[in-house]
């Protein structure tokens, strides 16, 4: 055996790995292969991470919370982490690949949460599913940035509400109200966004964005203003509360509209002024070129409570611009006292003032400088009666001091100031209420309904209706017996008798012999015959009073009718003399004129009308007691001429000859006369009787 | 041959320098490639049978990881939506005192895959290097790792149980996560791993080492 070669290891040909390897390696190769594609595939799409930083981080939660942009997930929050200092949280996010070139600089995220406002409910979806992360960037690719601050707010442009990018910018003493929609018959059509305060602090500007397509209703010639809150106003028609919606009345808001149609189109950065009413918006379409205001600094001497903020500045009645503001100055080098002086600062439009050409603030300064010269003063003036408030007048003084002109003083020029006219309209206007209470109208009509009821009592009374007969005979008589020569020459010689006397008395007086007072005696004899001599013709005067009154008797009933027509006619001319017809007229006349001046002063008119109202009121109540000075005289001078008549006749009566129809005629008269005695002494009483009288 | 012999250890085809063929049975001596009869390959042992086990156990593995890794239950009920993987699943029910629940899942789902990878890699390993286990014993390791394994697909059954029950449309709805189908591959690589495995092999390590001293 040991002979026997070696058995020759018959070892089978050695196969290649591949084929010693077992088919079944492939599965995990495959499987590894599938693993690592899926992992680095995985990884290569993997976006980058971005961190943004947020105030808080309320309902932020990692895994979860997702970026959408254009409601649409491009990322999720990987992590939530407290930013340095714990100042803020820092949300890790990692954006899908696509996106990220997009966002660059220009990217701003914000949180959507649910919102409950004025105008409605929004992100109601991120009730149920949480709140997610809105981002906006534009469609251009730029170098990614990793760090970014959240807003608080979504922006106001951002793609998807594309729009008009225009700037709103308050008017002086304005008033904007931010985030607030921008409504256009009552569509909102955009949005306000959030303002600030320029740097100077005299204005207010914000972002506002017109969605597409409605900036083709914006032009050069859009005006803007303000809708919030409402207004209240009582007229004629009752009162009437404004107000644009109720979301605007509480959110704010704002419309616009183009009042004047031919404005060119505006692009995006166009800056526009927000008026505080339609009205104002309106006016401003037509005051173009409302330049930069100019400010002047006014000191006055005297230091008057009304002047307030937003006053107004007017020139020759024109207003010209608003006090901008207000404070007290002592100055003791300057003035020489220690007083303190109202330091007013005005803001005047120059293109009020009607210049033309250059605006500029030097053309102005130049100009009013040159006013100034001519007497250009600046003064405090009532502005409103009623509330005292002040304005500033920009007033031409006759003799100034030439000395005065416009200085530059910190850099703002100052102009001359001159003495205030105020007048203490509070107490005028209160007197003249006074005046108008204490007028009696209520025993005025008293009395003009006393003297209507009697004179309709006279008037109907029988036996007035008997008498104008008896009366016009009666009067016929009268008339023949007083122009007679006889009861005319009665006076004279009674008048020569005194004069004889009053002569005899002063020769007597002066120590003159005692034979002239028998020579008087004798005259006054002589004047006793004459006497007599003119009552024999008594029985003549009697005859032809007999005539008349059965002249009288003959007359047609409706003469008399006639006839007492006259007489009332002759009362109401009585009544109608000039002195009481211009009463009621004067007094109406003041009235008016009062009412015009409540009128001007519910306008805030000037205080010279008052005063002038003031002086007709007067004139009026003169002219009231002028006439009833007059009137009793008037009633004086008839009741006189009727004692006369009752007088002469009542010596007749003595005679033996008197007929029963003289005696009723009379009797008659002196009732006549009694009722118009009554008259007089009602009117005497109530002079104003006759002021309401026809 | 002598050795043989004189180790008293049992004759086997080898020993005898014949060869069956595994489709006809037919016996070929040593060496022959082909059988004669059915044209089938003829070869003593599978000497690629542990690669396949190997190759299957390293899928296997693979898919154990991503099945550990991503959820295994997606819960959608109204409001939120809830993924849980296995461990955390687990680990939430005992949060919530559910500790007898989750101690199954965790054997059925983690120790017992564990120890089945573990077992494999044992196994396969033995009958090349020398084991202080006796051969019994690994041959008993190596039917349990056969039976149980079937048993593993019950987190499986659980997950398409519930995913076709809970359907309550808007109120609340659980569907399979993606763990499920890594979880449900891993079980069936393991299982084709083990069933791979010869377990002829467990006999024959020693001896066949042993010639192969012989050899050098």
């Amino acid at each position: 055996m040991n002979n026997a070669p070696d058995p020759v290891p018959i070892d089978p040909a050695r196969e290649t790995l591949f084929g010693r390897a077992s088919i079944v390696w492939a599965i995990p190769f495959l499987a590894l292969i599938v693993a690592l594609t899926v992992a680095w595939q995985s990884y290569n799409d993997r976006g980058p991470l971005i961190s943004i930083e947020f105030e808080n981080g309320a309902g932020i939660a990692a895994g979860s919370t997702e970026v959408r942009f254009r409601d649409v997930t491009v990322g999720i929050v990987e992590g939530v982490t407290f930013s340095e200092g714990l100042e803020g949280v820092v949300a890790h996010i990692r954006l899908e690949k696509e996106v990220a070139r997009y966002v660059d600089a220009g990217a701003s995220f914000w949180v959507v949460r649910p919102q409950l406002s004025v105008q409605g409910v929004s992100g109601l979806d991120t009730v149920l599913s949480g709140v997610f992360i809105e981002g906006s960037w534009d469609s251009e690719i730029g170098p990614i940035r990793t760090a970014f601050k959240g807003l608080e707010i979504p922006p106001l442009f951002r793609p998807g509400k594309e729009g008009l990018q225009i700037a709103l910018r308050t008017t002086p003493g304005g008033s904007l109200t931010d985030n607030s929609p921008i409504l256009f018959r009552g569509i909102e059509i955009g949005r306000v966004g959030s303002a600030r305060i320029s740097r100077e602090g005299n204005f207010a500007i914000a972002e506002a964005i017109i969605y597409e397509p409605h900036g083709r209703l914006v032009t050069g010639n859009t005006r803007f203003w303000d809708t919030s809150g409402f207004s209240v106003s009582i007229g004629p028609s009752g009162a009437e509360v404004d107000f644009s919606s109720l979301a605007t009345l509480i959110g704010g808001g704002l419309t616009f509209d183009t009042f004047v149609s031919g404005g060119e189109p505006v692009t995006d950065g166009t800056v526009f002024e927000v008026f505080a009413d339609e009205v104002t918006a309106r006016n401003s379409v037509f005051n173009r070129s409302e330049a930069e205001l100019l400010e002047l600094r006014v000191i006055f001497d005297e230091n008057i409570s009304g002047l307030a903020l937003g006053a107004p500045v007017e020139f020759s009645g024109l207003r010209i611009g608003s006090v901008e503001a207000l404070s007290g100055i002592v100055d003791r080098e300057r003035f020489g006292d220690a007083r303190v002086r109202l330091n007013v600062i005005i803001g005047i439009q120059p293109a009020r003032l009607g210049l033309s050409g250059d605006l500029g603030p030097e053309a102005v300064v130049s100009f009013l400088n040159a006013r100034v010269q001519e007497g250009l003063r600046a003064r405090l003036a009532t502005a409103s009666l009623l509330t005292g408030g002040l304005k500033v007048e920009l007033v031409e003084i006759e003799d100034a001091p030439i000395a005065a002109a416009i200085t530059e003083e910190e850099g703002m020029p100052t102009l001359p100031s001159t003495d205030s006219e105020i007048s203490d309209a509070t107490a005028t206007v209160e007197g003249v209420f006074t005046r108008i209470n204490s007028l009696p109208f209520e025993e005025l009509l008293n009395s003009a309904i006393g003297f209507m009821q009697g004179a309709e009592a006279f008037v109907s009374s029988k036996e007035l209706r008997e008498t104008p007969q008896e009366i016009r005979a009666l009067l016929g008589d009268i008339r023949a017996i007083v122009s007679s020569q006889e009861v005319k020459d009665i006076p004279v010689s009674l008048n020569a008798a005194i004069q004889r006397a009053e002569t005899l008395l002063s020769q007597i007086e002066e120590g003159q012999a005692v034979s002239r007072v028998v020579e008087a005696i004798a005259a006054a004899t002589e004047a006793a015959n004459s006497v007599s001599a003119s009552v024999a013709g008594v029985p003549e005067l009697i005859e032809g009073l007999s005539g008349v009154a059965a002249k009288a008797e003959a007359l047609p009933l409706d003469e008399l009718t006639l006839q007492l027509t006259e007489l009332l006619a002759s009362a109401d001319a009585i009544l109608g003399t000039p002195a009481a017809q211009e009463l009621p007229e004067s007094l109406g006349a003041a009235l008016d004129e009062l009412n015009a001046t409540l009128t001007e002063l519910r306008e805030g008119g000037a205080v010279r009308n008052v005063n002038a109202t003031l002086n007709s009121a007067r004139e009026a109540a003169d002219a009231v007691a002028l006439s009833s000075r007059d009137l009793p005289q008037l009633v004086e001078q008839i009741t006189d001429v009727f004692d006369q008549a009752s007088r002469t006749i009542a010596g007749y009566n003595q005679g033996d000859v008197i007929s029963r129809d003289a005696q009723a005629a009379l009797r008659d008269i002196s009732k006549a006369a009694n009722a118009l005695t009554a008259l007089a002494r009602l009117l005497e009483r109530n002079p104003t009787a006759l002021i309401r009288g026809r | 041959m002598e050795r043989a012999r004189q180790a008293g250890e049992i004759l086997n085809a080898r020993d005898l320098g014949v060869v069956a063929c595994t489709r006809c049975a037919q016996v070929w001596p040593i060496g022959t490639r082909a059988c004669n009869r059915c044209g089938h390959r003829v070869y003593h042992r599978d000497v690629k049978s542990l690669q396949r086990v190997w190759a299957l156990w390293l899928v296997g593995l693979m898919c154990y990881i991503p099945a550990n890794l991503y959820p295994m239950l997606r819960t959608r009920t109204l409001l939120t939506v809830q993924e849980s993987t296995i461990v955390g699943g687990a680990i939430e029910l005992i949060e919530y005192g559910s500790v007898g629940v989750a101690l199954i899942i965790l054997i059925a789902s983690v120790a017992i895959p564990l120890a089945k990878f573990m077992a494999i890699a044992f196994l396969a390993i033995s009958v090349t290097r020398p084991s202080t286990v006796s051969k019994n014993q690994r041959q008993l390791l190596y039917e349990v790792v056969e039976y149980i394994g079937r048993w593993s697909m019950i987190d499986i059954f659980v997950v398409a149980i519930l995913s076709s029950l809970v359907q309550l449309n808007v109120l609340v709805a659980i569907s399979p996560g993606p763990a499920s189908l890594f979880f449900a591959l891993s079980v069936i690589f393991t299982m084709l791993s083990a069933q791979a495995f010869d377990s002829r092999m467990i006999w024959d390590a020693q001896r066949w080492r042993k010639g192969k001293k012989d050899h050098e």
